[in-house]
């Protein structure tokens, strides 16, 4: 098991090398330099002289390609992501710190809760095949699942937070509560979660649904699911412990690749709510040229991801006899 | 797990506001980063610092056109125009108590002296020296007579010496926890989604400011500003809202209130008068009268603007007008298809079958306008344009650029028709700088920092020149009066319509906001140093009730 | 098998939405108003004169959602095609090759895998000049993965069956073996791969043209809702102008994977109750079908 879990970690450390040095070269490839970017994002209420001062200020070189390389690993090496522009002068670890618990919360929830829901979902489906649930839920949750994930959140905000005034729309917690370990900010948290979060889940059910569905509806048909039924065990405790426990395995395989789709789903998500996660730092990286700052961002979500996918790892090594 | 959820949400309390506490959006940022330093552009600076916790000593007040002693109790030149001399207040305290003194101010422009890239105005390029005669006196000598060179100057936020002098590099220090002289000096709450800012024990403005403090949450996006503002969260804002009356005047008409005046920079349509036939004024002037700058205005604009002056001066400017020049500039300034259909046939431009112009020599006339792809309002504005052309028979391709694609072809000349923005500041100097001045033209290919569409003007330097060594405005208006006069007859670029000030506030909780009918200073706090003038005026509700 | 496709209910239903709104984006451009004009005031209510109303701009909200399928759905179908050309040569190279040519494909695939879509797609799409060819690019080059990993397990249990191994036995060139033993087994799982990876270009492009990354002077779905939300339709209460694009998305997304759940149903009998067993062509299931007492 060692083993197994030495060479999955040598993978994504190459998987986290490709990230890097596509970073690096996608933004070398492309026209534009972030000084004349932000001076322009002022207008006209900048004097034009004031460009030459702030190209000086971030240090634009012009060092061969390779050098540049290997002085971009050795600071990425210490966590150094560089200095963002649009926080000029913040540096990018800085300004991803200050969100990066945020959006792992949220997709964290999201991806649990939609996993769980999804999973027993498909499986009761599964067990009462052609049954109410079993053909019902499909079509309706791989319908609602169809929608781009922002345009339900959207909606969503616009019923649930502004017509109705039920939930907050904005922030990951009210603007009056000091945040630490006491219940008004635990609840604050929760309350504004609750939306970003409900929408994921909702469009991610349909998925977990059908793919537990369809596993289930192979192992019900094992042979040491018919034996259980002929040795006249309870059908709650063939559903649970035989079918579902066995049918969960290649599930938690899946969990891992969908963190990425959740990630990229909170992302938008977050930029309907002003959750202050990721999300919405990366557009404004964009839309600020903000190329130290897209980039950290990115390396974090991917490492997030590939590190979240070797945790799956470690799990699916405990669950599975097999990998032993 | 839901009895638990909402066990837990009945404990969470409503949120109030404190009654004092003005909630401000001015910034849209996702997060908020700690970051006090009011040497450093806006971008990376928390607003308010350079007006509000920090301040300048003049401040040129937009609304009413004159300067307003603040730091600087008097200001005047010598009088060979090479020298400024302020008189500064001796009952300024930092707000750690130490003396507010000139030192403190020969400090300041030090250090743009000494840290070129702090030096955003480009001061050093025009100042010979700064000193101090005594503790309340300052000397600005200049290298040659520059008068627009006032408002930089005055406008600098002035920073405490015995601070800054411990600083090991002044353009990066985030400068935590300020030391000013502003109304606004105290950090109470400082989180990555709310800061909240409190009143300078030791201001200099006794009893300034009325409310206790102000609270800054942070909002990422443009829609979720509006919703904030529209919800009545907020108490001062300068956020574009679309619909306005409907969306947020009519939710509480009596407490809603905004005012957009027509005082931001005016936006063009440049012509690359390199490239024929935009080398030709009359052609110019044709594609102008080509133009239905109402539409534009209603579709990119939502209505809250007008069509430009002919002078190419937004409202900010109105006092500069020359009505005769806005005589001869209406002339290719109003819409008038015919007009320009006509001017194009005289031109040698003739209409054929397929609806486009061709020349003598068989070529169509087709010209590209360039924008940048994420700014909706230019990207309407060119659609409008396009299509204006398109019927006075210009083929005419809307070609939109992300930014600094865009920005990089418009520096180097590499464009037909290009939207742009023009310079802005207290003076139309820039502004007639940018759209004449011959220095400033640059070989295409070249990047040009101003004067993109790379006109160059015979008379405008030497009238640029006369408006820097006046020091008196008459001659001053003497020389603006010339540029707009050059700018009507010769047509190097189109005005299409000034930029509104956004600003809204609510009188649910605070009172005493600049408004149309009380326009004592500009409204809109994305303006600087104006603001300044905004927070030690507005007061709460129930304190004017009490005074009355 | 095309005959069980066409019977079984699901794929039926999504095979007619799909069309319906594939015959729109075709026709319907040449039967609705210019949808770039501006025409009346803007943010009209649904009426007589603009069945969908008026965007924030005044221009038909119907003419844009019908123009923008079109641009769109091609964007989308190119890629599907694409992303299924690279998935096969990459999975099937891997499949049927083995070997250190697996190892190292499988290893590339895996790595594109596990890289986050989305951050990845934005920090491409930044720097590209925006437009349908961005769009296909990005979605392209983010999307392929997924359908190799697919492709090269059914090559990989395709070309250990005994037919293919007779095949090479007998000195059959691989070329023939691909085109006539392989191909034929794969042709399902293509088409069924094609229908995901069209599904997943639709969301992905108006995500990105949502943010802003597209070329917003084009009309597509993604813009219609990026100006949408520019205009604050959801402040102004205008539904109308976010609703029909929107429920365009879901309808295509959710017409295309009820046609993937049909082609599952047919071959891989085992997902429906009722139907009957074993389509000639089709890989068998891991395990012989065992029906459960409370199917």
């Amino acid at each position: 098991m060692t083993r197994y879990l030495l060479r999955r970690a040598g993978f994504y450390a190459l998987a986290a090398w490709v990230a890097l040095t596509l970073n690096f070269l996608v933004p070398r490839l492309m026209p534009g330099d972030p000084a004349s970017v932000m001076f322009a994002r002022f207008q006209g209420e900048l004097d034009p002289e004031a460009i030459d001062a702030l190209r000086e200020t971030f240090g634009l070189t012009d060092a061969p390609l390779w050098q540049q390389y290997f002085s971009y690993l050795a600071h990425v090496a210490q966590g150094d992501f560089g200095t963002s522009v649009v926080y000029f002068p913040a540096p990018v670890s800085e300004v991803i710190g200050s969100g990066l618990m945020w959006t792992v919360f949220l997709a964290g929830i999201a991806v649990v809760l939609a996993f769980v829901i999804g999973s027993t979902l498909g499986a009761l489906s599964a067990w009462w095949r052609g049954g109410f649930l079993d053909s019902l839920a499909p079509p309706i949750l791989s319908f609602i699942g169809a929608f781009p994930y922002f345009w339900l959140a959207m909606a969503a905000a616009w019923l649930f937070g502004f017509e109705l005034g039920w939930f907050p729309v904005r922030h990951a917690y009210g603007l009056d509560i000091e945040p630490g370990f006491h219940l008004a900010f635990f609840g604050s948290v929760l309350k504004h979660a609750f939306l970003p979060a409900l929408t994921m889940v909702v469009v991610a059910l349909g998925g977990w649904l059908l793919s537990m569905r369809n596993v289930m509806l192979g192992t019900l048909g094992e042979d040491f699911v018919n034996y259980a039924q002929a040795r006249g065990l309870s059908k709650r405790r063939i559903l649970v412990h035989y079918a579902a426990r066995n049918a969960l395995l290649p599930n938690v395989a899946g969990f891992g690749m969908a963190l990425g789709f959740v990630l990229s789903g909170a992302l938008l998500t977050e930029i309907v709510f002003s959750y202050p996660g990721q999300g919405y730092l990366l557009i404004q990286a964009v839309r600020g040229q903000d190329y130290p700052l897209m980039q950290g961002i990115f390396l974090t979500i991917t490492f997030a991801v590939l590190g979240a996918n070797w945790l799956v790892d470690l799990l699916t090594a405990l669950l599975d006899p097999r990998t032993r | 797990m839901f009895p638990l959820l909402f066990t837990l949400l009945g404990c969470a309390p409503a949120p109030k506001a404190d009654p004092g506490v003005v909630t401000v959006l001015q910034e849209q940022q996702a997060t908020w980063i700690r970051n006090f330093n009011p040497l450093l552009t806006t971008g990376g600076t928390r607003w308010p610092t350079r007006s509000g916790i920090y301040e300048p000593l003049l401040i040129f007040n937009g609304a009413t056109g004159e300067w307003t002693p603040w730091l600087a109790e008097a200001w005047s030149w010598s009088d060979d125009g090479m020298a400024l001399t302020f008189d500064l207040r001796d009952d300024v305290l930092w707000s750690d108590g130490e003396t507010f003194a000139a030192d403190d101010v020969v400090a300041t422009f030090h250090l743009l002296r000494d840290n070129s890239s702090l030096d955003l105005g480009g001061l050093w390029g025009f100042v010979e020296s700064v000193e101090a005669p005594d503790a309340d006196t300052v000397v600005v000598s200049f290298q040659r007579r520059y008068s627009p060179g006032l408002a930089d100057i005055a406008h600098q936020p002035i920073v405490p010496e015995h601070i800054w002098s411990q600083v090991e590099d002044p353009s990066t220090w985030a400068n935590p926890d300020p030391v000013a002289t502003g109304p606004f000096t105290e950090i109470n709450v400082f989180r990555s989604q709310v800061f909240e800012l409190g009143k300078n024990p030791n201001y200099w403005q006794e009893g300034l400011p009325h409310v206790d403090a102000l609270r800054f949450p942070a909002v990422g996006s443009n829609e979720q500003a509006a919703w904030s503002i529209v919800q009545g969260e907020v108490d001062w804002a300068g956020t574009f809202i679309p619909a306005i009356e409907r969306v947020y005047v009519g939710r509480d008409p009596e407490h809603h209130k905004y005012w957009f005046p027509q005082t931001g920079g005016m936006v063009f349509l440049y012509p690359n008068t390199t490239k024929p036939p935009l080398d030709n004024a009359d052609v110019r002037k044709a594609l102008s009268m080509a133009l239905d700058r109402e539409l534009i205005v209603n579709v990119a604009m939502y209505g809250y603007t007008q069509p430009a002056n002919p002078t190419g001066m937004s409202d900010s400017y109105a006092d500069w007008r020359d009505p005769a020049a806005e005589a001869i500039g209406a002339e290719w300034m109003t819409y008038n298809p015919e007009g320009a259909a006509a001017a194009l046939d005289a031109a040698g431009w003739t209409l054929r079958d397929d609806g486009v112009r061709y020349n003598s020599a068989g070529e169509p006339l087709e010209l590209s306008l360039s924008v940048v792809s994420g700014w909706s309002d230019w990207v309407r504005a060119a659609q409008v344009a396009s299509r204006n052309l398109e019927a006075v028979g210009v083929r005419c391709n809307v070609k939109s650029r992300d930014f600094s694609a865009w920005f990089d072809s418009l520096g180097r000349g590499d464009f037909d028709l290009s939207i742009a923005w023009s310079e802005e500041g207290s003076t139309p100097y820039g502004l007639y700088k940018g759209l004449l001045s011959a220095k400033a033209v640059e070989p295409v290919g070249e990047p040009a920092i101003r004067n993109w569409h790379r006109y160059p003007d015979p008379n405008a330097d030497a009238l640029l020149a006369a408006f820097e060594d006046a020091t008196e405005e008459a001659l001053q208006h003497q020389a603006i009066n010339a540029l707009q006069m050059r700018f009507v007859t010769e047509a190097p670029a189109l005005p299409l319509f000034p930029n509104p000030s956004w600003g809204e506030y609510n009188t649910t909780r605070f009172v005493g906001w600049p408004s149309a009918d009380n326009p004592y200073a500009r409204l809109s706090p994305n303006l600087t140093p104006d603001p300044l003038l905004v927070m030690t005026r507005i007061m709460p509700r129930e304190n004017r009730v009490a005074t009355q | 098998m095309i005959r069980g496709f066409l019977t079984n209910k699901k794929a039926l239903a999504g095979l007619v939405v799909v069309c319906a709104i594939a015959l729109t984006a075709l026709i319907g451009p040449f039967l609705v108003q210019d949808p770039t004009a501006f025409l009346a005031r803007p943010l009209l209510p649904p009426n007589w004169d603009h069945w969908l109303g008026t965007t924030g701009q005044g221009q038909d909200v119907l003419a844009q959602t019908v123009v923008g399928a079109r641009l769109t759905l091609t964007v989308a179908v190119a890629t599907g095609i694409a992303v299924v050309g690279l998935g096969a040569l990459a999975g099937g190279a891997a499949g049927y090759l083995g070997g250190r040519w697996d190892d190292g494909l499988s290893l590339l695939i895996n790595v594109f895998l596990v890289l986050p879509g989305l951050p990845l797609m934005v920090v491409i799409a930044a720097w590209l000049p925006p437009g349908p060819l961005t769009m296909f690019a990005v979605l392209s080059l983010t999307g392929w993965a997924w359908q190799a990993r697919v492709i090269r397990a059914q090559v990989l249990s395709i070309a250990k069956r005994d037919f293919v191994a007779a095949a090479r036995v007998t000195g059959e060139s691989s070329l023939r073996i691909v085109a006539v033993e392989i191909l034929p087994n794969l042709a399902s799982l293509l088409v069924s791969s094609f229908i995901g990876a069209t599904v997943y270009a639709i969301g992905a492009q108006v995500g990105l043209e949502f943010l802003g990354l597209g070329d917003v002077s084009a009309v597509t779905w993604g813009t219609n809702l990026y100006w949408a939300s520019n205009d604050a339709a959801l402040l102004t209460g205008s539904w109308w102008t976010f609703a029909p694009t929107g429920l365009g998305v879901a309808l295509v997304g959710f017409g295309l994977t009820l046609v993937n759940f049909g082609i599952d149903e047919v071959t891989n009998p085992r997902l429906t109750a009722q139907r009957a067993v074993g389509k000639p062509g089709q890989p068998p299931g891991p395990t012989p079908v065992l029906r459960s007492s409370n199917g």
